[in-house]
């Protein structure tokens, strides 16, 4: 257990470290695909904080990334409300998690778990995908809306301003870090591990006193409003927002990223989510229809292969290995 | 009158047009330990479903120092302190053992064995680090019955809590609820008439959904009616 910590750490620290010299080396342009990449990450580090430790997937979770955005793009667009950036990424994080509040609610009290609980979360993406595209007074409909600002504000008489790829790059890469650092806190300590004996057993960890429901609506909440973030900072940064970002392709996406990166390690999620989108801009260069192809099948061979990610092969292997030398 | 923690009172319950069970009483002292006996289909479980909150009777009433706990959510009969053993041993299998029962004091309003204490009494102490997953059989129902008692619980309900043990493993059972018959109240719905004959304590004999006897264990292994249910001439 505590050795487990440790590697965690251990892992944690060279990925911040490099992070720190990566601008050493790199130019304007690569700076931004990983900034970009750095906020898909922390979207998949949100929904392995729910996912890896309830066993419950949310296939809708883009639902949340969207809400954020959309959120983000309204209040930054309206020249009329003050302080818009910092009064932005708050209303995408609490807008997120009170739509994530309302439907857990009546999910988890309701008793709805494993594959009805994927179903219905499906379904909630779809409708706010199409939502996103019809009520375009508001959304701009299918082209989104654009134009979107970047995030700028003073805090404590430190100017803020991200129109810059550098200045910009150290905020993501600051807030990634801090925030999967936070959720890792969480979920190792009593926390996670109540949400592991709910996921072992949920009705005999309420025989112990514990409320089951509540504790996987606060989990479910707080994953739904790490996402919200993540859509609002991507918004900023991208300068615009689209029906595409609350949809299913996304929601798809950001399953395989937390699949290939390991699920429950939430380092391995954001992992995922850099190397997957660097393969994806090599491979859609040849032919563009090929990448959602391929997408479908690593995710078939994740599932029924490696459930626990890529990086177990080398555990795998490992106890190949010992066990080989056993049968000796 | 005031050292009654639990009675049920008249209660019946019915599956559609299955009477499962009919006009049962039951009156549990503080610190007494009681059986449940009866064959296959008795009612047991059912009754016992009952006396946790979980099944809702549809006549009678269950009530728990007072209050009526029928419909309750589970976690709040917990923090009530009734704690439960289920016939499947079930402990999270995926903790080691030492966490199951940390996740178990968590659950209780004020929890008061510390951890050790409490492998200890389940004679699981060189084993706390292992996964409860990889615990034999007898280990993982011994695991189940620290973790109900780490809520410290009032009362602590075993649903035939020496299923699929070995007879070593029953009697040894058997000596470990004595030891706590002291500390709070035992009810035990048992198959394995070894074991109750060992607890040697107040019994209810069900058969069909109906009080067939109760009195001390004494009694009850003399009486020729439930001799014949339990051979099967009735």
């Amino acid at each position: 257990m505590i050795a487990r910590d440790r590697n965690w750490l251990l892992i944690f620290a060279v990925c911040v470290a490099l992070a720190i010299v990566y601008p050493l080396f790199a130019d304007g342009y690569q700076l931004t695909v990983i900034r970009d990449a750095l906020i898909f990450g922390l979207f998949a580090a949100s929904l392995d904080f729910f996912w890896g430790r309830t066993g419950i997937l949310c296939f809708g979770h883009a639902a949340f990334f969207g809400i954020g955005g959309y959120i983000m793009a309204l209040v930054t667009l309206n020249d009329a409300i003050p302080f818009a950036s910092l009064l932005g990424i708050m209303g995408a994080v609490a807008g997120a998690a009170f739509v994530a509040a309302i439907i857990g609610y009546f999910l988890f009290f309701g008793g709805i778990r494993g594959s009805y609980f994927t179903i219905v979360t499906l379904a909630m993406g779809v409708i706010c995908q199409q939502a996103a595209v019809s009520w375009s007074s508001v959304t701009g409909g299918d082209s989104g809306l654009i134009g979107i600002p970047p995030i700028e504000f003073d805090l404590g008489g430190l100017h803020v301003d991200l129109s810059q790829d550098l200045p910009s790059y150290i905020f993501v890469s600051a807030i990634v870090a801090v925030a999967v650092l936070a959720l890792w806190s969480i979920s190792r300590g009593r926390w996670g591990t109540v949400l592991t004996a709910i996921q072992d057993n949920e009705v005999r960890a309420a025989a112990l006193g514990h409320n089951a429901p509540l504790r996987l609506l606060v989990t479910f909440v707080l994953s739904a409003a790490i996402a919200g973030l993540a859509g609002a900072l991507y918004v900023c940064m991208a300068g615009l927002v689209a029906p595409d970002l609350s949809g299913l392709l996304l929601s798809t996406e950001v399953i395989v990223w937390v699949a290939v990166g390991g699920r429950g390690t939430l380092l391995g999620p954001v992992l995922g989510a850099i190397f997957i989108q660097r393969a994806q801009q090599t491979i859609s260069s040849f032919n563009p229809s090929l990448w959602p192809l391929l997408l479908g099948c690593v995710f078939v061979i994740i599932v029924f292969v490696l459930p626990d990610g890529i990086l177990s092969i080398y555990a795998r292997l490992k106890s190949l290995f010992k066990g080989r030398r056993r049968a000796q | 009158m005031s050292d009654i923690l639990l009675q049920a009172e008249n209660v019946g319950i019915r599956f559609g047009g299955l009477q499962a069970l009919e006009a049962l009483n039951l009156t549990v002292r503080d610190k007494e330990l009681c059986c449940i006996i009866g064959p296959n289909g008795a009612g047991k479980s059912t009754f016992l479903n009952v006396l946790t909150g979980t099944l809702r009777p549809t006549s009678g009433s269950v009530r728990f120092l007072g209050h009526d706990i029928a419909g309750l959510p589970l976690h709040r009969i917990a923090r009530l302190g009734i704690a439960r053993k289920f016939q499947i041993p079930s402990v999270f299998p995926s903790l080691s053992v030492e966490d199951n029962l940390k996740v178990a004091r968590w659950g209780a309003p004020s929890p008061v064995r510390p951890v050790g204490e409490l492998l200890e009494l389940v004679a699981l102490t060189n084993r706390a680090a292992t996964l409860a997953g990889e615990l034999a059989h007898g280990q993982k129902q011994w695991l189940e019955i620290g973790m109900a008692l780490a809520i410290e619980p009032r009362l602590l309900l075993l649903d035939e809590p020496t299923a699929g043990m070995t007879p070593q493993e029953t009697l040894a059972t058997a000596e470990m609820l004595l030891r706590l018959k002291g500390e709070f109240s035992i009810v035990a719905v048992e198959h394995d008439i070894r074991f109750v004959r060992a607890l040697n304590c107040e019994t209810l004999v069900l058969h069909q959904g109906r009080r067939l006897r109760s009195g001390p264990f004494h009694d009850i292994e003399t009486d020729e009616m439930v001799r014949d249910v339990y051979l099967g001439r009735r």
